[in-house]
């Protein structure tokens, strides 16, 4: 009786819709953590990759010693990511290339860019993956919660109408019921949809910085091949 | 480059994702519980019951009518014993008065015999002193018979009335017994009714308190429903008085024996009063 409305009563005196409706939720919201968390991890790593990656690049080294840093980093079972991938893309295409006499310039540098854009491609896929299901976490489990707040509501009145005393002790403990599972909905809804606002940004920052990167890269390729 | 974050980003980074997601959940439930008992303290007074529950008190009929047959059989009894007093005084007063006479005549008997004795000589003086006391004597039997035989007939008066007060008190609460439990269950059918009827207004208080006094005929249906006590609240009253209006008729009543409706249900007082209200 006294605790007859925390949550944990609120959730087993529920009816079995509310129950489905308050499961559903809490699922949608725990994998939306999960996306939430992982992505982060993902996208924090990209950035750092990108900032890494563009300070070693500009530092002078020399660039078929980068490719070859890159090739050990793997052979140590180092997962190469982001720009170093675009890079490695583009610059093991424009030497195989250029190793074939019969190449000319032109194609020489179309190949170099045509890789670098598959790799850029695979590299925002990856940065993209999961985001559309925060999108649809938070646009969705507010409806879910409203439909399991309808039902309750529904059935805190239909036991109202076979009540001789309508009072509000009555009805008060199916529409706090009820009422909580929108207050689930939102719960699981405002996460996903700040990170994947946040998320998608973050994204498009990065993928600028790709982009930005495969121009200033294919130019030095463009450089050395005219200037040969 | 960092392996820190390359080494969390194996598997994408799923395992420390899905250990995070689910131990900030558990966190949050935990913190809604914690608030919760916390909470629990001061909202302890706002617990209310799920079940409301109406409370009918009823001036049972038959009670009264216990009530009023135990003051007439007191009166009853009080009575006799007035009685019986009574006549113990008249019958010495009568003895009293009696002897009182006895010894005047005796007194006046003396008086002659003296006169007579001095008009008709000492012959006659022996003789009448002998009269006079057997007629005294006689006289003194004849009354101590009489006596005896009145104190006798007014005993076995009394011994005859006591059993036949036994026994018609049997009869009686033989009767009332059946009758008891007819009118138990009458009553309890026309406070159950009435409690199903009676939907209180917000302005009912715990410890109203209002007396209707409905009038019945035998074949169950309300004639008269009037306040006999007001409570003070006009909705209140208003709510009492519908919810016999609403309850009306009592077909059940129809198959009582006439008499025992007429000692108890002519005229009922129903008392409204609810003292489960949360306020």
């Amino acid at each position: 009786m006294n605790n007859a409305l925390s949550p944990v009563q609120l959730i087993l005196n529920a009816s079995l819709p509310v129950q489905i409706v308050f499961l559903i939720l809490l699922l949608a919201s725990v994998v939306s953590w999960v996306m939430i968390v992982q992505r982060w991890l993902v996208l924090s790593s990209a950035n750092k990759g990108v900032l890494s990656f563009e300070q070693r690049f500009w530092s002078g080294i020399d660039l078929s010693q980068l490719y070859q840093e890159g090739t050990q980093m793997q052979k140590e079972q180092v997962q190469v990511v982001g720009l170093e991938n675009i890079f490695r893309a583009g610059f093991k295409e424009f030497m195989r290339l250029r190793q074939q006499q019969s190449v000319d310039k032109e194609a020489l540098m179309e190949g170099a860019q045509r890789a670098m854009r598959v790799a850029y491609s695979r590299e925002e896929e990856k940065l993209d993956r999961n985001l559309a299901f925060l999108a649809t976490v938070g646009s969705v489990s507010p409806y879910i919660g409203l439909f399991g707040t309808v039902i309750g509501i529904m059935e805190a009145f239909i036991g109202l109408a076979n009540q001789a005393q309508a009072t509000l002790q009555v009805v008060a403990p199916g529409i706090a019921e009820a009422l909580f599972a929108t207050a689930m909905g939102l719960f699981a809804a405002i996460p996903a949809v700040i990170a994947y606002n946040r998320y998608s940004a973050s994204v498009d920052r990065i993928t600028g910085a790709y982009i930005t990167f495969s121009d200033e890269f294919s130019s030095i390729l463009h450089r050395q091949v005219h200037t040969d | 480059m960092s392996n820190t974050f390359n080494n969390m980003v194996i598997y994408n980074g799923y395992p420390l994702s899905i250990v995070i997601a689910i131990t900030f959940h558990s966190l949050v439930l935990a913190a809604l519980l914690y608030l919760q008992t916390n909470n629990r303290i001061e909202a302890l007074d706002l617990i209310q019951p799920t079940v409301i529950k109406a409370l009918l008190i009823d001036e049972n009929p038959q009670v009264r009518n216990e009530q009023i047959l135990e003051r007439q059989r007191l009166e009853r009894i009080e009575d006799q014993r007035r009685q019986r007093e009574e006549q113990a005084r008249r019958e010495q007063q009568q003895q009293e008065e009696q002897q009182r006479a006895e010894a005047e005549r005796q007194r006046q008997e003396r008086e002659r015999s003296a006169l007579l004795e001095r008009q008709e000589l000492e012959r006659l003086q022996a003789e009448q002193l002998r009269r006079e006391q057997e007629d005294r004597e006689t006289e003194d039997q004849r009354q101590r018979e009489l006596a005896a035989e009145q104190e006798r007939q007014r005993q076995a008066a009394e011994r005859d009335r006591q059993e036949q007060q036994v026994v018609a008190e049997a009869a009686a609460a033989e009767v009332a017994r059946t009758e008891f439990e007819l009118v138990q269950s009458a009553t309890g059918l026309i406070q159950q009714v009435v409690q199903e009827n009676w939907s209180r207004p917000p302005s009912a208080r715990n410890g109203m308190r209002v007396l209707i006094k409905m009038s019945m005929l035998p074949t169950g249906e309300v004639i008269d429903v009037s306040i006999t006590e007001t409570s003070g609240d006009a909705a209140f009253d208003r709510a009492a008085e519908t919810a016999v209006y609403r309850a009306a008729p009592f077909i059940e009543l129809s198959v009582l024996p006439i008499n025992i409706f007429n000692d108890n249900f002519r005229s009922l007082t129903l008392i409204f009063q609810p003292e489960d209200l949360l306020n």
